[in-house]
């Protein structure tokens, strides 16, 4: 994944912003604290003929526009279906409450022994970027990590499950409106989330595995994440870019400090049915600040009549540069990230009343 | 049938309740993205299209290429692929999609003040979010908003709408009501053009027909089309002012 290098910071201006973020607590440009977010602007259900969708602005202009629409089609191979899952599925039929949504949740209930029904090929996320041809290196890898989130808990592909000769096929199509300023993942991972949170899909009326017949009105169609009120529900997952400057972690980081990260992570979160949120996935992105320039020392610059620059030859040069490990001017970031701080990251995002739920929260309140 | 003609006769009501000379609700912003020069949203009924215009700016692959002394208009139409009832991906090399990028250009190469920005490209981009009839002509309307709003200058807006005839066949001529502004059932099944008008009522500046139709019947669909392209310019009109209205209430309050 080629990383975004179009950063205008002079060495100088580097510094100052790494040191500022790496105080505590940090200083960021905008005055946010570590894990408050940029507003945005969020709306659902904007499409009248897509099952779902949703439309979210962030604060730097970035705009993606997701689309989800189902077909049923025909399961290629008839599955075994447990028995118990069997049983399970002769709920209440048709008029008002999808039996088929029933199962999928009674499913996760029961343990993994009676889920899995899904396959992944149920799924299919298309990304277009204007401006970009669909087989870049952007789309491709944008669709494989928010693909691989969705599928990794199992939890949507179950649901789309009709009986065992049908099932549906769920397209999802996001649409990065702008040009991509900043690294789109965490807008398009939320979109999605909004997206999917607003899908539904038309009411099954017939029983078993007969050829499925549905509920022509719109009214009676069930929602493929059904919010209910009594218990908690299970909802797709998000995906947060986190970044780290020195021992400080920040959410929500802006271009200008991405350019001084010392490592940029995108974490997936997803909730169960407890209610807890697990991590589904996790991703190392290359820091944007490994391409940026280092800045001179003054031993080495002509400009403050140093005449180390003539009189030192290359080894020198190289040992001295060393030496200052980027205390007196900038250098780009090398080497890893401790084990310790990406635990620390994860639990941030996951933990009860951390950053994932809050995020969560927020996005299930979004009106229509 | 969608359009049985007996039950059009009793009523003289179309399926979604309009009467032949009736516009759907139109409805648009402009402004609508910071990121780029000029953006728009428009909606004409279910047919909803975004636009946004970059430009006039340096062309990236300027190289060898031979310069004019005009600005030179660039569009490209992205067609989402939950916009229909069914999900259909379309590619980008569509023929379809290629004249119809092509329409729009030259439509603006026309009515832009190109001669003032020579050497640059105005790069438009469309995409198309729901469709249900009028494609060609929504998309003109939204980019005469995103233009307006890039702060591009033109000699005037570029309206356009759809008319189709009733009837297509010789002996029902008494039935043969030219309608205005169709959706897309009615597309699919009846003869229609988009016609566009810029800089006065009767200057047709695009006018596509891809269906076929009777000679006779064309004088009364482009008269009943150039009416339903005065409506919508001073709609369009209407967006623009109250957007500028709102700018200035902010910035003089």
């Amino acid at each position: 994944m080629a990383p975004y290098t179009n950063i205008p910071l002079s060495p100088a201006e580097l510094s100052y912003l790494h040191t500022s973020l790496s105080q505590q607590p940090p200083l960021r440009p905008d005055g946010r604290s570590p894990t408050q977010f940029r507003p945005l602007i969020a709306e659902t259900d904007i499409l009248p003929s897509a099952n779902g969708s949703a439309r979210i602005c962030f604060a730097d202009g970035t705009e993606a526009i997701v689309g989800v629409k189902a077909e049923v089609e025909k399961s290629r191979l008839a599955h075994t279906v447990p028995s118990n899952g069997e049983a399970a599925g002769q709920g209440v039929l048709g008029l008002g409450k999808g039996s088929a949504r029933d199962v999928g949740d009674e499913m996760d209930v029961e343990g993994d022994e009676s889920g899995g029904k899904g396959r992944d090929a149920w799924l299919e996320v298309a990304i277009e970027i204007p401006g970009m041809r669909d087989d870049d290196a952007l789309p491709v890898f944008l669709s494989a990590m928010l693909t691989e989130a969705l599928l990794a808990d199992g939890g949507l592909k179950d649901r789309l499950w009709i009986n065992s000769r049908f099932h549906w096929r769920l397209y999802i199509d996001i649409l990065l409106h702008s040009q991509a300023l900043s690294y789109p993942l965490p807008l398009l991972s939320l979109t999605t989330h909004l997206a999917l949170l607003s899908t539904r899909l038309p009411a099954l009326v017939s029983e078993k595995d007969e050829d499925p017949l549905f509920n022509d009105d719109w009214e009676a169609s069930t929602y493929l994440y059904p919010p209910t009120t009594t218990t908690q529900h299970q909802k797709p997952p998000v995906t947060l870019l986190v970044m780290s400057v020195g021992a400080t972690i920040l959410f929500d980081p802006s271009k200008q400090e991405l350019a001084v990260a010392d490592s940029v992570l995108a974490i997936s979160a997803a909730q169960s049915s407890t209610g807890e949120l697990r991590m589904v996935a996790l991703r190392t992105i290359d820091p944007p600040s490994r391409l940026t320039a280092a800045g001179v020392p003054n031993v080495l610059n002509t400009t403050t009549g140093a005449t180390g620059a003539q009189t030192l030859s290359a080894a020198d040069v190289l040992a001295m540069r060393e030496k200052d490990q980027g205390q007196s001017v900038w250098r780009p970031p090398r080497g890893g990230v401790p084990r310790a701080l990406v635990a620390k990251m994860i639990k941030m995002v996951v933990e009860r009343g951390g950053v994932g739920e809050e995020v969560m929260e927020g996005l299930a309140n979004v009106e229509t | 049938m969608p359009l049985d003609s007996s039950i059009y006769t009793l009523s003289a009501l179309r399926l979604d309740g309009r009467r032949w000379n009736e516009l759907r609700r139109i409805n648009g912003q402009i402004s609508t993205q910071q990121a780029a020069d000029g953006s728009s949203y428009f909606e004409m009924g279910n047919t909803k299209i975004v636009c946004t215009v970059n430009g006039p700016q340096e062309q990236k692959r300027g190289g060898g290429r031979d310069q004019s002394n005009e600005a030179k208009v660039e569009v490209e139409i992205g067609i989402a692929g939950f916009s229909g009832v069914d999900r259909k991906r379309r590619m980008r090399n569509d023929k379809r999609i290629q004249e119809m990028q092509y329409t729009i250009s030259s439509a603006f190469q026309n009515t832009l003040f190109t001669h003032l920005y020579p050497h640059s490209t105005i790069a438009i981009n469309l995409h198309v979010l729901s469709q249900d009839g009028s494609l060609l002509a929504a998309c003109l309307n939204a980019c005469t908003l995103a233009l307006i709003d890039a702060g591009i200058p033109m000699s005037d807006y570029i309206a356009a709408c759809t008319t189709g005839s009733m009837a297509s066949y010789a002996d029902k001529e008494d039935e043969a009501d030219p309608l205005l502004d169709l959706n897309g059932l009615e597309e699919q099944e009846l003869p229609f053009l988009t016609v566009g008008t810029s800089g006065g009522e009767d200057k047709v500046s695009v006018l596509i027909m891809e269906t076929r139709v009777q000679m006779a019947r064309l004088e009364a669909m482009i008269s009943v089309g150039l009416d339903g392209c005065k409506q919508i310019r001073s709609i369009l009109d209407g967006i623009v002012r109250a957007h500028g209205k709102k700018v200035l209430e902010s910035k003089v309050s």
